[in-house]
Order: C-alpha cells, then sequence, then structure tokens
C-alpha cells in the first residue's frame, strides 16, 4: 500500500504533540479522579475551598490545554494528508487509474493514526513518572488528606486508545476528500492555482509578489508559525509565573512544553514552506536572485503571524492566570495576587526575536546549499 | 567573448567516479548561435551547467570577457548570472501559483524591466497573461519560459533542449521566434539539443560524445525553422 508506517512514524509533530497534550490530561484527569475519590474526608472549610479550587484547576488546565493541543493535532493531521497526496500524487494517480477506489486508497491512510498512538502512549507513561512529584506538590501545604496514585484503566482508553481510532478515522475521512479529484490531475501534478490576478502596474516587485503567493498556497503554515510563538509567548511567561503561584515543578513543566511544542511546530511549518518552494527557490538562484531574495519571497511573509502569535500568546497566559487567581483560587488563602508581568513579557519578547529572526536567518543561509544541479536532472 | 579551456567534470566517487567532460576547449564569440549536438549521456548538458556557472568545475577554465567563473564565489556567481546569463529548460519549470505576467516579471524585475507588456504580445500570449502554468498547453508554457527569459535581457542565452516535449508545430514556432530574436537582438545563444536537424539553424554546430567535442562545423548553409526536417 501506498502509505506505510514508516510514513506514519515521519510524523514525529504529531506524536509530540498528542504526548504533551495526553501528559497534560493523564497528570490532571488522574488527579481530578484521585480527589473525588476523597471528598468525603475533607472535614474543614479552609480544605474545602482547597478542595474545590483544585478540581477546578484539574479541569480547566485539561479542558484548555487537551482542547487547545488536540484542535491543534487535527490541524496538523490535515496538513500532513493534503502535504502526502500532493507529493505522491502521480503514485496515487496511477493506483486511481489502475482501478483502485478512492476509499481503497484513502484506508491506508489510518495507519498516519498510529502516530497519535505513539505520542499519546508515550505521554501516559511519561504522565505517571512525573505523577508522584505532582501530587506531592499539589498538596505542598497539607491541606488534603494523603492521597494514594491509582490507576484508572479508564483514562487509558479515554486518552490513548479512543484517539487512535478517533484519528485513524479522521485521516481516512479527510483523505477521501482530497482524493476526490480527477485521476488525470493527479497524474500530472496539477496544482489548483490560487493567486490572485491583479495587474501588475500595481508596482509589486516579484518578490512581493511571491511573497503573497506562498503564503496565499499555504495558509495552514501561518497558523502554525502563529502557533508555535503563541507556545513560546504563553508558555514561557506562564512557567515564570508558575514559580509563584504554583511550584517550581509546575513552572518547569510548563517552560518545556512550551519550549518543545514551539521548536516542534516552527520545524515543521519551515522545512514544509522550504521543501515545498526548493523549485521555485531554485529557478530564482539559477536566474540570479540572491538567497536573501529567496529568503524574502519564502519566509518573510509569515512574520507578522509570528508577531501575532506572540501578542495572542501574551494576552492568553494573562487571562488564564487571572482567572485561575481570581475565581478559581478565589478565597485560598496564600494565593498572591496577580499582575501582567511586563519585566518577564519583555525579556521573552526580547529572547522571541533573537531565536525566532536566529532561526529564519539559518534556513535563508541554508536555501544556499540547495543544489542547482538538481533542476537539471529532473 | 566566452574561452572554454581544457574544461574537466567528474561525477560520483569512488569507484563510480566518472569523467563526464574530458578537456573541452571552445570559443563562443559574442552574438553566436551555437548549437551542442550529442547522444543521451555524451555530456551536453553537463557542458552547458558547466560553462553557464551552474555547476562547479573541476578542472581547466570558462572566461567570460576575461572574468574566469572558477574563481568566483557563490554571490559572486549569483551575480553574474543576475546580469549575464537566462535559461531555458525542456520542463519550463514555471513558478505555479503565479500567473503569466507575474512569472515573466521573474526575469524582467532583475533587469528593472518594467516594459516587458510587449514581450508577452510578441509571444502571442497576451490573452492569456492572466492564466495560470497548469490552465496552458505545453507549448504556451515554454513560450512563457521563453518570455520570462527574455524579460532580463540577458547577453547569453542557455537552452536545454527547449522544443524537447514539443509538438512538431507548436516546436518549429518556439524555434523560429527564438532564432529570430537572437538575430534582432543579437545575443550570444547556446542550445543543447540531440535532434541533427535543429542544429542546422545554428551559425556553428559542436558534436559531443562521451564529454569530448568530436567535431566542430561551421554552418555556412543556415536554415530556418521551416526549412529544417524534424
Amino acid at each position: 500500500m501506498i502509505v506505510s508506517i514508516k510514513d506514519s512514524i515521519k510524523l514525529f509533530g504529531i506524536s509530540i504533540m498528542t504526548c504533551c497534550a495526553v501528559t497534560v490530561c493523564n497528570l490532571f484527569l488522574n488527579y481530578y479522579m484521585d480527589l473525588t475519590a476523597i471528598a468525603d474526608l475533607i472535614d474543614t472549610p479552609v480544605a474545602q475551598v482547597f478542595y474545590d479550587a483544585q478540581l477546578m484547576t484539574a479541569k480547566v488546565v485539561c479542558a484548555v490545554s487537551g482542547g487547545c493541543l488536540a484542535a491543534t493535532t487535527v490541524v496538523m493531521l490535515f496538513f500532513y494528508i493534503k502535504h502526502y497526496i500532493d507529493s505522491h500524487s502521480k503514485e496515487i494517480g496511477i493506483l486511481k487509474a489502475l482501478g483502485y477506489s478512492d476509499f481503497k486508497i484513502a484506508k491506508g491512510f489510518s495507519v498516519f493514526g498510529l502516530s497519535v498512538f505513539i505520542g499519546c502512549l508515550i505521554g501516559y507513561l511519561l504522565s505517571f513518572w512525573i505523577m508522584p512529584g505532582f501530587y506531592t506538590k499539589q498538596n505542598a501545604e497539607g491541606y488534603l488528606p494523603e492521597m494514594p496514585i491509582h490507576i484508572h484503566w479508564i483514562l487509558f482508553v479515554l486518552l490513548v486508545i479512543l484517539p487512535l481510532l478517533v484519528f485513524a478515522l479522521i485521516a481516512v475521512g479527510y483523505s477521501l476528500l482530497k482524493l476526490n479529484q480527477p485521476c488525470v490531475n493527479l497524474l500530472k501534478g496539477i496544482v489548483k492555482s490560487k493567486g490572485k490576478n491583479h495587474d501588475v502596474k500595481d508596482k509589486k516587485s516579484f518578490v512581493a509578489e511571491m511573497k503573497s503567493s506562498v503564503l496565499r498556497s499555504r495558509k495552514t503554515l501561518v497558523f502554525f508559525i502563529a502557533f508555535s510563538s503563541f507556545c513560546f509567548s504563553a508558555m514561557i511567561q506562564m512557567s515564570a509565573s508558575m514559580k509563584d503561584l504554583a511550584s517550581d515543578m509546575m513552572g518547569f513543566m510548563t517552560f518545556i512544553i512550551g519550549v518543545v511544542l514551539a521548536f516542534t511546530t516552527l520545524y515543521i511549518a519551515v522545512t514544509s514552506v522550504i521543501r515545498s518552494n526548493q523549485k521555485n527557490i531554485t529557478m530564482m538562484r539559477v536566474f540570479g536572485y540572491q538567497s536573501a531574495d529567496c529568503k524574502r519571497s519564502v519566509l518573510d511573509g509569515y512574520r507578522p503571524a509570528a508577531y501575532i502569535g506572540f501578542v495572542i500568546g501574551s494576552v492568553y497566559q494573562y487571562a488564564l492566570l487571572k482567572i485561575m487567581v481570581d475565581i478559581v483560587f478565589a478565597g485560598v488563602e496564600g494565593v498572591p495576587e496577580y499582575k501582567f508581568d511586563f519585566p518577564i513579557c519583555f525579556i521573552t519578547l526580547g529572547v522571541f526575536i533573537v531565536v525566532y529572526e536566529g532561526i529564519m536567518f539559518a534556513y535563508g543561509q541554508s536555501m544556499k546549499r540547495i543544489p542547482l544541479k538538481q533542476i537539471m536532472s529532473e | 567573448m566566452i574561452e572554454v579551456r581544457n574544461l574537466t567534470k567528474y561525477y560520483g566517487i569512488g569507484e563510480s567516479r566518472f569523467k563526464a567532460l574530458d578537456d573541452v576547449t571552445v570559443n563562443i564569440s559574442d552574438g553566436e548561435f551555437i548549437v551542442i549536438l550529442g547522444a543521451s549521456g555524451s555530456g551536453k548538458s553537463t557542458f552547458l551547467n558547466v560553462i553557464s556557472g551552474l555547476e562547479e568545475i573541476d578542472g581547466g577554465s570558462v572566461t567570460y570577457d576575461g572574468r574566469q567563473l572558477e574563481n568566483m564565489s557563490e554571490k559572486e556567481l549569483t551575480k553574474f548570472r543576475r546580469d549575464n546569463t537566462a535559461y531555458i529548460f525542456q520542463q519550463y519549470y514555471l513558478l505555479p501559483h503565479l500567473n503569466v505576467e507575474k512569472n515573466i516579471k521573474m526575469g524582467a524585475d532583475l533587469d528593472h524591466n518594467k516594459d516587458f507588456l510587449p514581450l508577452i504580445e510578441a509571444v502571442g500570449l497576451a490573452e492569456k497573461r492572466k492564466k495560470f502554468p497548469s490552465e496552458l498547453s505545453g507549448g504556451e508554457q515554454q513560450r512563457v519560459a521563453i518570455a520570462r527569459a527574455l524579460a532580463k535581457n540577458p547577453k547569453v542565452l542557455f537552452l536545454d533542449e527547449p522544443t524537447g516535449a514539443l509538438d512538431e508545430n507548436t516546436g518549429r514556432l518556439i524555434l523560429d521566434y527564438i532564432i529570430k530574436l537572437q538575430a534582432k537582438q543579437g545575443f550570444t545563444m547556446i542550445m543543447v539539443t540531440h535532434n541533427a536537424n535543429i542544429a542546422e539553424t545554428a551559425d556553428r554546430i559542436i558534436k559531443m560524445n562521451s564529454g569530448k567535442i568530436v567535431n566542430t562545423t561551421d554552418n555556412t548553409d543556415k536554415k530556418t525553422a521551416f526549412e529544417i526536417g524534424w
């Protein structure tokens, strides 16, 4: 079959995304279920307020981070499937020409669910590794009675088995939609034109035209770049505040998840945009455009999305922590007042600018290494 | 003037290493139209890639008006291509998400050529200037590639089997258009082909085999694209 297990393993971005989602969700859901089991043992009003806040935190964190990461994983899966069909259009076209039905080909895409399974399983196991320390930190003040860790198998089904089935089904359904096109288009690799047909008299340079065209042809990547900087901004700023509001461990966990998600998404987005424009970059260089021009036309169009993502991330983390402190933990003693941390925001922005622009510069330089002769040998 | 001296090019490593170009020497005058003729694997495309600065030289030298290609840095080579050369390939390599006009703008911008619309008319695509490559026939796509190359007003035009993917009628029309334009504008033109008939339209025919020049003929009886066999 055209899609192999090896192809599924290549979708490590999805595995990382689901690993982070399941680590966080299993950690908090397991904690939530263990908390509900000790509801009858809460005997003081202070402990009750703390207990309710812990339950609410677990629900909010699961819903927000789990929901957000699950939605991003779906977008990423769509992106991978579309990219796979585009880059294997000839092989798929041959299969269709030989008489394979769309459904028969689409069924093969169900193996992409495997990358979800791998991520979920690793995340599930990872959460149990972190769990003892997490339980201790969550009850550092000793408001709650001692709470042993139980393994809730329903969570294994919900967070590992169910995602495998759901994402396999989504992969089949979406690929079925994408395969619904004439066989000859697939064989010839005909690209649907998404350009705008305005007049060239508008004085826009070729590089500017190319920049707009690259953005239009890969809109999903705008989302990924924005999501990457969103994660970087939100999670790093949040991790700094977490140290005061929760614990060092929670801060460290948030920081690691933020950095991993940000860099994974950025890597996937940028390598994908360069790979899909490799021929165009080569032709530009053959004609005498410098690599700086190639970088401007292929990568610079995403810069506004990156900075918008950073701003949204800052606002998001502020809103989330404000809600947690002012509503969820209202009445709990010892929780400090939360205010937007401008110094941390500016430091994060500074680091973000250096890291983002540095990575873009490095990718720009890598365009020089694309061999010109490859276009001749096709 | 392009001076090629003892040009050598290797491909592969270890036991699979072989000589793709073997001690090739040739002079090409300004405004000359040269056809490099040879069978598949004769080294003609490698020769084109090397003398146009797309591939590195392993031995010998290529000199353009006194400037040696092998001594240029990557940046200098890019600038050299920008200021001097243009290419037309058998597979066109148009940018799929840009329409005809914007594809041609790719070449025009490099020469600050704002007046390239007449060129679109000259290649007979005025009515299709808003179409995308996927909406054009092979012949039309090749005409876009030609207009894109000419829009940068090159001093040297390299063509690698420009009619290889076209039917006879379209091939003749395209060839005729390029030859007339070359005669009118006077740029140097170096074309690679395996079609011996096409060679009859050139000023000089260079035959290659196994990476070597085996014969050079000055063509005194130049024919038009419509007079040759196909």
